[in-house]
């Protein structure tokens, strides 16, 4: 089982240095990476957006009925939803979402190619076909993804107002003022950061597994799956590593 | 002109092509025939390098192809086009799109100009009217004909087709091969064609080769086929009731 994980993990790296190969041209890398930004990241934003809105609000109660104790302050009901989202949800929960989404949406787009011998007439053109197709969902993926943990945080935070406002649980001066309270902007950065690496596992593995599929529309369906299952793994193993290394 | 020259190829303990030689002409229709499973496709795709063989060399034009490295690779590409057994066209493409899309990588003609190239390559292969349709609203036979049109895109040196009428009826088959044969003449391309339909044979085998499990059997041409003494072949050709006719004719 080692010896399979060391051989797919230099398998993995070998296909990175394929896909991280100069473009042919660089006008054709920008035209699909900006395709690929709609289809990996514009297409998460309402399922990104409604997940955070919900948790939000779901953080909100749950908090607020565990903080019955009169001396602690409800204003903390707000600084603990706020840290929650921003250290956890944002990033790893979200990415666990968007290795579903993206992954499998990767995976078998790039194996159904595969199997239709549409990357072989791509390689047989001179073209590096995983540096056409892989390079720009990488680079869109791994770039562009904070910006959706961003959009997350702000959608939780909002969700958790509505709920403070339609159900009067703390006042809604409270919540705010335990969101400002002990601001650290570094948080943002990690939480960004470890959303980007994240994206970037989600990406490389899902198109390795896609680029590579074999047996038919079966093997397209068992890469789709290899890929949630390994990204899912490794999303939550590197989550381990990175906080040690950053916040410790 | 591609010349091969002791080509071996195994998967595991199967051992798929043994001391394959083997010379392909410009401007003919080289066939590469054999029944199923006789080694045709390992055999193509080695000749144009999606399979490396174990031993032997692939020459094109004097040069091996062992000995060429990516970016010369990727050069030697450029002057080949390949026709695929189901045309794998690209489905993010439209009919124009794929046909255009080798130009995007290797040209540095106007928009205008890739598209006068793409349609007069279109015309061609007799395709009109479909430049926005997508390759799943085409019949196979018009796949097919897009496929070659993007084949000879960037005006190839080589061109490889594997099973080009497969699946086809026997009318837009016989199409499929006289465009091949015509364009192979008109640009005196060097053309391969890995086939076991006799109509194909028959009409446009200006160089045959016969495979049987994975060596060359016999080699001759679509008039001295009905001829051989070879009995594998005798088989094969015999399988097809016309061709059986002219062979107990001939005899």
């Amino acid at each position: 089982m080692i010896r399979r994980f060391l051989e797919a993990a230099g398998s993995w790296c070998l296909f990175l240095r394929m896909v991280f190969r100069r473009p042919e041209k660089w006008k054709i890398f920008w035209k699909q990476f900006v395709i690929e930004t709609d289809k990996l990241i514009l297409s998460s934003i309402i399922i990104v957006g409604v997940i955070s809105v919900f948790i939000g609000g779901v953080l909100v109660i749950q908090t607020a009925s565990n903080m019955s104790n009169p001396m602690l302050d409800r204003m903390l009901v707000g600084y603990m939803v706020r840290e929650t989202l921003v250290l956890e949800f944002c990033s790893t929960v979200v990415a666990l979402i968007l290795a579903g989404k993206m992954g499998s949406n990767i995976a078998s787009e790039i194996g159904s190619m595969r199997i239709s011998g549409q990357i072989d007439a791509m390689d047989m053109m001179g073209v590096n076909s995983a540096g056409f197709l892989v390079l720009p969902k990488v680079m869109s993926a791994t770039l562009l993804s904070p910006l959706l943990m961003l959009f997350s945080f702000a959608l939780g935070i909002f969700g958790g107002w509505c709920v403070v406002e339609m159900t009067e649980i703390i006042p809604a001066a409270k919540y705010i003022a335990g969101l400002k309270y002990a601001y650290n902007g570094f948080y943002v950065f990690y939480s960004g950061f470890k959303m980007a690496l994240f994206c970037f596992l989600i990406s490389s593995i899902s198109a390795y597994n896609g680029y590579y599929a074999e047996g038919g529309s079966l093997g397209v369906g068992a890469s789709s799956t290899r890929s949630i299952v390994v990204t899912s793994i490794l999303i939550l193993l590197f989550d381990l590593i990175v906080t040690q290394l950053m916040l410790y | 002109m591609i010349k091969v020259e002791h080509l071996y190829k195994s998967f595991g303990d199967l051992q798929v092509l043994r001391d394959i030689n083997l010379d392909f002409e410009a401007g003919k229709c080289n066939m590469i025939i054999g029944a199923s499973g006789s080694g045709k496709t390992v055999l193509l795709k080695n000749l144009i390098g999606l399979l490396e063989p174990d031993s032997g060399e692939i020459w094109y034009g004097g040069k091996k192809l062992s000995d060429m490295g990516y970016e010369e690779k990727s050069r030697l590409r450029q002057k080949i086009g390949v026709l695929f057994q189901g045309a794998a066209l690209f489905d993010f493409e439209t009919v124009l799109g794929n046909v255009i899309f080798p130009m995007n990588f290797f040209t540095d003609w106007t928009e205008k100009e890739k598209v006068e190239r793409a349609r007069f390559c279109l015309d061609r292969v007799n395709v009109s009217g479909a430049d926005n349709r997508y390759p799943s609203e085409l019949s196979g036979g018009m796949q097919k004909r897009v496929g070659i049109a993007r084949a000879i895109a960037l005006n190839p040196d080589f061109l490889f087709c594997d099973e080009p009428n497969s699946g086809l009826d026997p009318y837009t088959a016989s199409l499929i091969d006289n465009l091949i044969h015509g364009i192979t003449e008109e640009f005196n391309i060097t053309t391969v064609i890995n086939t076991h339909d006799m109509n194909s044979i028959l009409e446009i085998g200006d160089s045959i080769e016969f495979i049987c499990n994975g060596t060359v059997l016999w080699k001759g041409d679509r008039h001295s086929i009905m001829h051989t003494s070879c009995r594998e072949l005798r088989t094969f050709v015999g399988a097809n009731v016309l061709a059986r006719h002219m062979i107990d004719e001939s005899e």
